[in-house]
């Protein structure tokens, strides 16, 4: 099911009324939520509601059994088996066809004709988030970070619950599953609030991503001809506002309806188009998951702690795992390959450069590290490295006579939307949406919210997927 | 308080806003009304698994979504036909869906509107992806997508403004619509294309209708036959009659082999798709040979009075008056020929 549908409207009502209606105690609410997610989760595709039971189930176990365990190598056969099951269903479903590409091209280099059969697997929608924060609990026991959920409830309810499921934030097993002891109710400004962030998120995605950026992005990279540079650069600067608007959007949803059912889930997004560095990008963009990645990946690799080449080659292989998260292609390992490349290299230039950063010097970092970014967008967004060599050579003014495949008004739109987004989080960079929202008047709050509204609904968004589902 | 004080003005202004715009649209000949889209055609198409082997189903191109009615042909023998015709699309993907993932042992029309049924097999062409693409939706298609339709049912019939059409016509009043409408000297200096209207209606049924206003006002007439010479300007793939009439003539064994009927149809055509028509695709290497091949019942409209008796508004489609009666006349000659059931009858 989708936020931007007819669908959950219906739903989110039911959920709501019965949440805060008086037939349930605490523990039946609990319950009612899990169901709710479940059909949340199988309106998509009911078979796959297994795979999450399976998930449930073996991490539930390991997780009591690592809490009890003292034998260190029993521990650790428990930590592994949640990790093998876990990683497996991401091996099996996401990158067992592009592991079987790979293996079918190395045996064939050396001049065999082996031909493997593709399964066509369906990709279970946010496989990889859900993956990812029931395998957090298991490290977390592990490590004895985190205390055993107290009941399988909670702990089912924590790896399944509606609102973050399919696309983040990916939370933490301490910041979740102890909400869920003590009945929680939000208060009228809270339930507001929530309200607030959810029509916001809307209004990214089925106005900002969809409406007004999507089909540009789209005919650019879906273009098979050399471009010209304008061309290439709206297409690339549309696609980073779509998959921020997008992603941000499925974020700020997510954190608007647990915030109605009065539960706290962590901001995702900080303004990441103003970082000044990559660094700072990473501190902004998918916060969950860079967090994630940098306690169970690039902390166990090493971290800072074994000296400069060990901290370089634990930072590609993060950013490399990262990509790979994102999708089984070699596109997205390039990206991650990127993004570490841009990481190592600022590491080195901090090292041996110094600069104060003012309102001046800030905003051209920050215009810089922004236009960095968009040459990793190419990678993530094409299909083939064909188009994203091509994409590449039209930005860097090497395709004079490259063909003009956007219209004059899409080009202003998406130029004008784009500065609009970057100036926007370059002001918002060291505030927040609650603390502008407390400083300006409620009437113009409100119209601004009206406004919102009314272009969500006259936008009638077909109630298409979000990009991040797929991953 | 804040919050509040800012939910209740969005609330009240929010409203406003769409009550305004709802009422703007009306103003401007906007009525609530379906869009012709694949989650429609999906709950059309869900129909022929359930199907009888008296029921008829009917698939083609715009042709026969505008010209057989099917109010008209329930009328007339007590069964409503499925519509599964795409406008712009030719039939064999549908067809071959109905073949291979069914178990339908009735009755199937299939309109050959020469440019389309002749066009192609290649999957990733765009008449035959525009059907395939819909088959694959209704394989696919979720439970919430389900819902979802089921859901938007009542606003579609209810609000004038709700308009999503697949077709993506020019005079759609979504935002995204009404954005593609501005026109800025375009920096290829190409011109524009011309706009495509909507110059149909189509209801819960998938029964379409042309608009009325194709009889009443010639400039909107016009603006359909600009653009019927739009698409067929420029180099066009040729026919590939050979594969296409090989696909069809596979499917039809197999779906007469199981005890199903299938029925051709070449519907009306004037001036400049006649002549398009009879000088790339003649009926005598075409039609006839797709007739002969395929061995089964076939009606071309120049062989009945009852048939030819109507002149196409814009070259290709009948107006909503005229539909009805070609229905009643197709219909009655299916029943005398005993190829159709009439439950009224019998």
């Amino acid at each position: 099911m989708l936020f931007n549908s007819l669908s959950f409207i219906v739903f989110l009502v039911i959920v709501l009324a019965l949440y805060y209606s008086k037939i349930f105690n605490w523990t039946n609410k609990k319950r009612m939520l899990l169901l709710a997610s479940y059909v949340f989760y199988g309106l998509w595709n009911p078979p796959l509601v297994v795979l999450l039971w399976i998930s449930t189930i073996v991490d539930w176990t390991a997780g009591n059994k690592l809490a009890v365990e003292t034998n260190q190598r029993k521990r650790k056969l428990w930590l592994m088996l949640s990790l093998f099951v876990n990683l497996g269903f991401l091996a099996f479903f996401k990158y067992r066809d592009f592991l079987l590409d790979n293996f079918t091209a190395a045996v064939n280099s050396y001049g065999y004709g082996y031909e493997a059969q593709p399964m066509d697997i369906i990709l279970p929608m946010g496989i990889s988030f859900y993956t990812f924060q029931t395998m957090s609990y298991t490290i977390d026991m592990y490590k004895r970070k985190t205390e055993r959920a107290r009941t399988f409830l909670d702990f089912a309810l924590y790896v399944t619950f509606f609102p973050q499921l399919v696309a983040g934030p990916i939370v933490r097993a301490q910041d979740l599953i102890t909400q869920f002891y003590e009945e929680k109710k939000a208060s009228v400004n809270q339930f507001l609030w929530g309200v607030f962030l959810l029509t916001i998120g809307l209004f990214q995605k089925v106005v900002l991503a969809d409406t007004l950026l999507a089909d540009t992005s789209d005919k650019v990279f879906g273009s098979q001809k050399i471009l010209n540079t304008l061309d290439a650069w709206t297409g690339t600067l549309a696609f980073s506002g779509q998959i921020f608007f997008d992603f941000a959007g499925y974020s700020t949803c997510a954190i608007g309806i647990a915030l109605m059912l009065g539960i706290i889930l962590p901001d995702n997004f900080k303004y990441p188009y103003a970082s000044i560095g990559f660094s700072d990008l990473w501190r902004r963009w998918h916060i969950t998951l860079s967090t994630w990645l940098r306690d169970y990946l690039y902390i166990p690799l090493g971290g800072n702690r074994f000296g400069i080449a060990r901290m370089y080659a634990a930072l590609m292989i993060t950013m490399l795992l990262g990509g790979l998260w994102h999708g089984a292609a070699w596109t997205f390992v390039i990206w991650g390959a990127l993004h570490g490349l841009y990481l190592i290299i600022e590491r080195m230039l901090r090292s041996k450069i110094h600069i104060k950063i003012n309102a001046f010097n800030g905003i051209i970092l920050a215009l810089l590290t922004y236009i960095m970014v968009n040459f990793t967008w190419v990678f993530f967004r094409a299909r083939e490295f064909s188009v994203a060599k091509n994409m590449l050579s039209s930005m860097l003014f090497l395709n004079d006579e490259g063909e003009k495949i956007i219209a004059t008004f899409d080009v202003f739109k998406v130029f004008v939307l784009i500065s609009f987004l970057f100036i926007s989080h370059w002001l918002m960079r060291n505030t927040s949406l609650k603390a502008v929202s407390l400083k300006i008047s409620p009437v113009v709050l409100g119209i601004f919210w009206a406004l919102m509204l009314f272009l969500i609904v006259i936008s009638q968004g077909s109630g298409e997927q979000f990009i991040y589902f797929q991953f | 308080m804040k919050i509040k004080t800012s939910f209740i003005i969005a609330l009240v202004i929010g409203l406003l806003c769409i009550t305004s715009w709802e009422l703007y649209w009306r103003s401007q000949g906007y009525f609530p009304d379906l869009d012709d889209d694949k989650y429609l055609w999906a709950r059309t198409r869900a129909k022929v698994d359930n199907a009888s082997k008296d029921d008829v189903v009917l698939t083609g191109s715009s042709r026969v979504l505008f010209n057989i009615q099917v109010p008209k042909w329930k009328e007339l023998t007590g069964i409503q036909p499925i519509q599964l015709a795409n406008a712009g699309a030719t039939p064999l993907p549908v067809f071959h869906d109905i073949v291979e993932n069914t178990d339908f042992k009735g009755t199937v029309i299939v309109g050959v509107t020469p440019g389309l049924f002749f066009s192609t097999t290649f999957e990733q062409a765009p008449p035959w992806r525009r059907a395939a693409s819909r088959s694959e939706f209704y394989d696919n298609r979720t439970y919430a997508q389900r819902l979802n339709y089921a859901l938007s049912i009542p606003l579609q019939n209810s609000l004038a403004f709700i308009s999503n059409d697949d077709e993506k016509w020019h005079d759609d009043i979504n935002l995204k619509a009404l954005l593609n409408t501005i026109e800025w000297a375009d920096r290829n200096d190409r011109a524009n294309d011309p706009p495509f209207y909507r110059f149909q209606d189509i209801d819960i049924n998938r029964n379409v209708r042309m608009k009325n206003r194709m009889l009443t006002d010639t400039t909107f007439a016009n603006s359909v036959k600009t653009i019927w010479k739009f698409f067929m300007s420029g180099d066009k793939p040729p026919p590939d009659k050979d594969s296409t009439i090989a696909f069809f003539v596979e499917d039809a064994k197999k779906f007469t082999a199981r005890g199903g009927q299938v029925i051709l149809l070449r519907n009306p055509s004037d001036g400049f798709f006649k002549d398009l028509e009879s000088k790339g695709l003649p009926r005598d290497k075409f039609w006839e040979e797709l007739v002969a091949k395929a061995n089964v019942p076939a009606y071309h409209y120049q062989d009945y009075k009852s048939l030819s008796a109507f002149e196409t508004v814009e070259w290709s489609h009948l107006s909503a008056s005229d539909a009805d009666q070609f229905t009643e006349n197709f219909v009655h000659i299916l029943l005398e020929d005993g190829l159709i059931t009439n439950l009224k009858t019998n």
